[in-house]
């Protein structure tokens, strides 16, 4: 129930019929800009000269959205700061606020409400931020959804509109996403993260959510068939530029409420909602066909944004016409924009190719070229110094003789002379590099903190060890900057998802990802391999095309993960072997033995197959043997049986072709070898394994010990499936003795 | 229009049409053995005219002129007898056959492997079931093919279309399900065949269907629907014959080896290893090289500079170069989608849909009675029959017989106070007096005994229905061929004197007549 929190609101709401609402989530999530972050919320850094959240709420505007919720986590007083007073410019090493104008948002006259709502530290996800708009039970009615990092001139309101009259006719339309067409491979569309609508065109209602991501690459997309009942031809889109512009109903904060373990609008809610036989809600997409929706949700669609907005795709939002940091740019041939108030100084020989964006009071020194990139304002670019598809933040100063490339430079940094920034390199606000240093591509750096810094740390950041004078001799003998562990692969391996290291990837600006790109490929032909090794006649036909380098590479890791997981294993058969003697000992019931098991098996992580294995072992073990076998043996076997052999079926799941492989891959190499068939009849006798099963086994070429080494194990297999054999005869016989009975 | 005349052949032929005539397991039991004689499907008749007339006078249409008929040994000389004597042939119809068990099933792929030395050109695969729409010409799919595979390295082009499922209620379950639907993949802009949801893919994974992701980037923007059935019309390229010669493994050509096609167009390993013999490079060498000399190939192959102080100094492509920018050939598969709304297709290769089809053909056709003053004479004036009805030649009716909507074969009897409606008649069937069939397709030589009552029933040819009986929703076989052995040869007796037994009915139609 949501808490009568702002009955007042309500009230005032109630009373202007239809106020459009919108919520932005201005709080990314994750770390992809680091360490540009680290002081900074994402939504305050600048994209062409004015602060994403600006465009974020420049784009509502256009869609006349009347009341804004601001949901801020990190660093959420600069975000309410600046939705009150201001976005402002932060460049001296005081940290001294300088306001640049009372916020156009707050003005009277701004015709928008804007509410910042300071949401806990602890809320992770998007998903824990809708939960939160649901106990604070902001939402009225219909609302906006977006993320406080997009840029966009899509007609919102008449999303809303279609989204409305939908409603009218279907309760259960939750919600609608926006999309934009734009082609698989469109600059703007991000590899690492992009998605699979399954839409009816007929009403536009999407049937089926799948994302995908650039590594592991995916190589199928899987469409339920169900959908084709319901909805005889459907379109696939792996065209759609997702722009995180979704209206939802009401009802949607409460089902993020209801499924607790919903952390991503799309991955979770969407693929959710459409899997869900329970739910039965529909959620529709607008393909918007004209107009312009983008997210900067990293570093490289951070570039592509800025190179789209520059070239105008963006228009009226425009840097010369609408800009949302309130400046006025001339729009000059080949899409230069210059600060039109005559502050920035560009000398004579100094260079600006197309594309590029000069703010106020910059100064361009001579011989100075600056290509495809952005300069913030109160710049001074040194002589000769070469500025290449980079996005330099306000108050920065770089020396001369320095080269700059595709790399995004924070505010108040100072490169000193012959500096060289290499591609894809990420500097936060306040560094100085130099002089002649030389930055390997992909480097982080941001700032010493000086002691008793007492605002809020990036945990990770404190956690940074760095040696002094390594850094002075790599970063020149006045940087004041600490450098950032450009991710070790082998420590984010085990981010799975969207977050792995391979993956961001393909989100990083300046990387081209050809290394990966490629791999892609490769493991798909060698999926591809195994298709055509069903048809064994041409497996054989070309032996060498195929392995490639960066395939060998993948196998190298594979290996590497084999090996780790390996150790895992044994030590997961420990804890399984003495957990289960303790069971045997104590005698707890076999209900119990299996939640124990489940949940060792969550926390080392290891396939059910090892469980099971594990499970057989010890329960084989258990057997005593009894001298002389005969009939005290088989009762042994079944008590221990009867007792303990429930357990192999309720660790998870059940497969009792697998359970006789096990055993009888256990049985061959220990002691209890002759024990197999008794065993083996005694899991028939009790249910855990059917004639149906021994069958399969029995026919499966591996259980016959083929493809295993001559020796002591391969004899063992092969004594058990001749055991087996006989088993299945009598039960043959069995069976036409009772049909001839019956018959 | 006399274009037998033409003897001599001055241009090579363009296509060849292999039509496959089967068994027709599907068709059974009208399908099965009448005594010792076949009942080979191809000569099932829809609204009186074979099922293979169908199909040979569309390809007629085409102009193509070549057709190899593939069939079994032991339908041979009904078949050849069919082709050769019965149709206006201003094409050369080759009959050919394999030989093989009813019941052992031969693929289509073992079929073509073995008669590949006999197409030597790019052919038409079709089958002898299926019915093509007025609306529709085999013209528009091979110009479909014949311009992709020339423009950008088509390889095949297949045409499936709009299937009209019959009503729920209209389905009789004994006579066997209805196959399930086969959903596909295709791209809209440029009608291009991407996945066809083999059975195999449907075993393998029933929850879910699987698409490459490489065929989703390839072509991001593609339609996905179950609405359409694949009618068995394949115009490919001579060298997909050399292919299904190498996949030996392929049983089927429309159930796997096509499906498995499809999957060259985006699967990079399948093309590398498979383009080469699909298209051989020296194919289109002509046209490309001609390309890269027309200035505007030029133009397209110049990137533009971004970077203009970064980049080197620009040279001028070498011919070497523009010669490997060539797009390698698409491989790709035409699909020629036939809506439901221009003109009802369908496949006859179920009991359903062949009495579904011959319903349409009868909400067609005006034409009802045989024109021929002889025939006609046989059907009594007091006979009241339907205009959605066809009669055949030769075939009697008694007085005051009520037939609507039905079909009825050539040298039937229609007995007196009979009443047929929504039915089918193969030849020879003898109705007798006071009978009743309703939504029944009766094999070749049915009797129907006095007064019984039939409805939506199929028979084999020779069944007897015993007179006064009453039958409904059945699948009706002549259970025991051996015990009727004798009144078998008197059968095929009465075959012989056809004629004769004709002229007879004729007087005897005369004598009525005259009587009345």
């Amino acid at each position: 129930m949501p808490p009568k929190f702002s009955t007042g609101k309500e009230k005032l709401l109630g009373d202007e019929d239809e106020v459009l609402q919108a919520v932005v989530l201005a709080d990314s999530f994750n770390k992809r800009f680091r360490p540009l972050t680290t002081r900074k919320p994402r939504c305050l850094l600048p994209i062409c000269n004015a602060p994403l959240l600006d465009w974020t709420f420049e784009s509502l505007a256009l869609a006349g959205v009347q009341e804004i919720f601001v949901i801020c986590r990190s660093h959420s007083e600069q975000v309410k700061n600046a939705i009150a007073y201001g976005f402002f410019l932060l460049f001296s090493a005081e940290k001294t606020y300088t306001f640049a104008s009372e916020s156009r948002w707050s003005k009277p006259g701004s015709g928008i409400k804007i509410v910042p709502i300071m949401t806990a530290k602890e809320t992770f996800s998007p998903g824990d931020a809708m939960r939160d708009i649901y106990t604070r039970g902001l939402v009225t009615g219909d609302f906006v959804l977006v993320m406080g990092d997009l840029v966009s001139n899509v007609k919102i309101d008449e999303v809303v509109k279609a989204h409305k009259e939908r409603r009218k006719t279907n309760k259960d339309a939750i919600m609608t996403m926006v999309v934009k067409e734009s082609g698989s491979k469109h600059r703007t569309r991000p590899t690492g993260n992009s998605s699979i609508f399954v839409i009816d065109p007929e009403t536009s209602e999407c049937l089926y959510y799948d994302a995908v991501i650039g590594y592991p690459p995916k190589t199928v997309a899987n469409v339920p068939r169900e959908i084709l009942a319901e909805h005889p031809e459907v379109e696939i889109r792996n065209d759609l530029l997702d722009c995180s512009i979704d209206v939802c109903s009401v009802e949607v904060p409460s089902l993020f409420q209801d499924n607790f373990d919903y952390l991503d609008i799309r991955r979770d809610f969407v693929h959710g909602v459409l899997t869900s036989d329970l739910l039965m809600k529909n959620i529709y997409c607008y393909v918007a066909k004209e107009g312009y929706a983008a997210r900067v949700q990293d570093t490289k669609s951070y570039q592509s944004i800025s190179k789209d907005i520059i070239s105008r795709w963006t228009f009226p939002l425009v840097p010369d016409n609408n800009h949302p940091g309130g400046e006025v740019y001339e729009h000059r041939q080949g899409n230069k924009y210059i600060a039109r108030d005559g502050s920035v100084v560009l000398a004579r020989t100094s260079r600006i190719g197309n594309n590029c964006l000069i703010g106020p009071s910059t100064q361009v020194s001579d011989d100075a070229q600056i290509i495809s990139s952005v300069i913030g304002r109160n710049c001074v670019i040194g002589a000769g110094t070469l500025i290449d598809n980079s996005y330099v933040f306000d108050g920065t100063t770089i020396g001369p003789g320095c080269i700059v490339q595709q790399s995004i430079i924070g505010s108040g940094v100072n490169i000193r002379e012959n500096t060289r920034i290499s591609k894809g390199s990420l500097v936060a606000d306040e560094v100085v590099v130099g002089p002649n240093a030389v930055l390997e591509p992909f480097q982080k750096l941001s700032k010493k903190r000086a002691d008793g810094d007492d605002e809020d740390i990036d945990s990770e950041e404190e956690d940074l060890e760095f040696d002094e004078e390594l850094i002075k001799a790599k970063l020149g003998t006045d940087s004041n900057a600490i450098i950032w562990p450009r991710d070790p692969p082998d420590e984010d391996e085990d981010e799975e998802g969207i977050e792995n290291y391979k993956n961001q990837r393909f989100m990083r600006l300046g990387d081209d990802v050809a290394d990966l790109a490629y791999s892609d490929e490769g493991s798909l032909s060698s999926d591809e391999d195994t298709d055509l090794s069903d048809s064994d006649s041409d497996s054989d036909m070309y032996p060498g095309t195929l392995p490639t380098s960066s395939t060998t590479s993948l196998t190298l890791e594979s290996s590497v993960v084999a090996a780790s997981d390996a150790v895992a294993v044994s030590e997961f058969q420990a804890e399984v072997t003495q957990s289960l003697e303790r069971a045997f000992a104590e005698g707890h019931s076999v209900d119990n033995a299996a939640v124990e098991l489940k949940t060792l098996r969550m926390a080392s992580n290891v396939p059910l197959l090892r469980v099971r294995e594990a499970v057989i072992a010890a329960i084989v073990e258990k057997i005593e043997i009894v001298e002389g076998g005969g009939i005290p043996q088989r009762q042994e076997i079944a008590k221990v049986i009867n007792r303990w052999g429930p357990l192999i079926d309720k660790i998870g799941g059940v497969d009792a072709v697998e359970t006789v492989t096990l055993l009888q891959s256990h049985c061959a190499k220990s002691k209890r070898l002759p024990l197999f068939p008794q065993i083996l009849v005694a899991l028939y006798q009790a249910d855990i394994v059917e004639e149906v099963d021994m069958r399969k086994w029995h026919a499966n070429p591996a259980s016959k010990g083929e493809g295993v080494a001559p020796g002591p194990m391969k004899d063992g297999l092969r004594k058990c499936w001749d055991v087996g054999a006989a088993i299945l005869e009598q039960l043959n016989q069995q069976e036409s003795d009772s049909e001839e009975e019956s018959g | 229009m006399d274009l037998g005349v033409a003897t001599s052949e001055p241009v090579a032929r363009e296509f060849l049409a292999v039509v496959l005539a089967g068994f027709g397991n599907e068709l059974v039991p009208l399908t099965s053995n009448h005594g010792a004689e076949p009942c080979p499907k191809a000569l099932v008749p829809v609204g009186n005219k074979p099922m293979i007339d169908y199909v040979l006078s569309w390809i007629d249409q085409s102009g193509i002129k070549n057709v190899l008929l593939i069939c079994p040994a032991i339908h041979r000389a009904a078949i050849s007898h069919h082709v050769h004597s019965d149709l206006p042939t201003s094409f050369r119809v080759d009959v050919q056959t394999y030989d093989e068990s009813p019941d052992g099933s031969t693929g289509t792929c073992t079929i073509l492997r073995h008669f590949s030395s006999r197409i030597s050109e790019d052919f038409v695969l079709l089958s002898c079931d299926f019915i093509p729409p007025p609306s529709l010409s085999l013209h528009t799919i091979l110009d479909k093919f014949r311009t992709e595979s020339g423009t950008d390295g088509s390889i095949a082009t297949a045409c499936w279309f709009e299937a009209t499922l019959p009503d729920k209620n209209a389905i009789i379950e004994d006579w066997g399900s209805l196959p399930p639907p086969t959903p596909i993949v295709w791209e809209e802009n440029t009608g291009t065949l991407l996945y066809i949801d083999s059975a195999d893919d449907s075993d393998r994974n029933s929850e879910e269907l699987e698409l490459r992701m490489s065929l989703l980037s390839k072509y991001p923007r593609t339609k996905l629907s179950r609405k359409y059935q694949d009618s068995h019309v394949y115009v490919c390229r001579r060298s997909v014959l050399d292919l299904v010669k190498e996949k030996r493994h392929f049983d089927s050509f429309r159930e796997e080896f096509f499906p498995w096609l499809c999957k060259i167009q985006y699967q990079r390993v399948k093309r590398e290893r498979y383009g080469r013999m699909l298209i051989p490079p020296n194919d289109d060498g002509t046209l490309s090289v001609a390309l890269n000399h027309s200035t505007l190939q030029n133009k397209l192959h110049e990137k533009p500079q971004l970077q203009p102080s970064a980049a080197e100094p620009s040279e001028p492509p070498s011919p070497t170069e523009a010669d490997s920018g060539i797009e390698p050939a698409s491989l790709r598969i035409g699909v020629v989608l036939h809506q439901a709304a221009d003109g009802f297709a369908t496949r006859v290769n179920t009991v359903h849909s062949l009495l579904d089809m011959n319903r349409r053909v009868l909400s067609q056709t005006t034409y009802s009675l045989p024109v021929d003053p002889k025939s006609r004479s046989l059907i009594d004036q007091k006979a009241q029959i339907s205009s959605d009805t066809i009669v055949g030649d030769s075939t009697q009716v008694a007085e005051r017989a009520t037939i609507k909507k039905s079909v009825i074969g050539k040298h039937c009897v229609i007995g007196k106070m009979t009443k047929i409606v929504g039915s089918v008649l193969l030849d020879h069937c003898v109705v007798e007096d006071g009978a009743k069939l309703d939504g029944c397709i009766l094999g070749r030589g049915t009797k129907i005994g006095a007064k019984a009552e039939v409805s939506r029933c199929v028979t084999q040819a020779g069944y007897e229905v015993d007179a006064g009986e009453t039958v409904k929703n059945e699948k009706l076989d002549v259970s025991d061929w051996t015990a009727l052995d004798d009144e078998d040869d008197e059968d095929e007796d009465d075959e012989d004197e056809d004629d004769e037994d004709d002229d007879q009915e004729e007087e005897e139609g005369k004598d009525e007549s005259e009587s009345e």
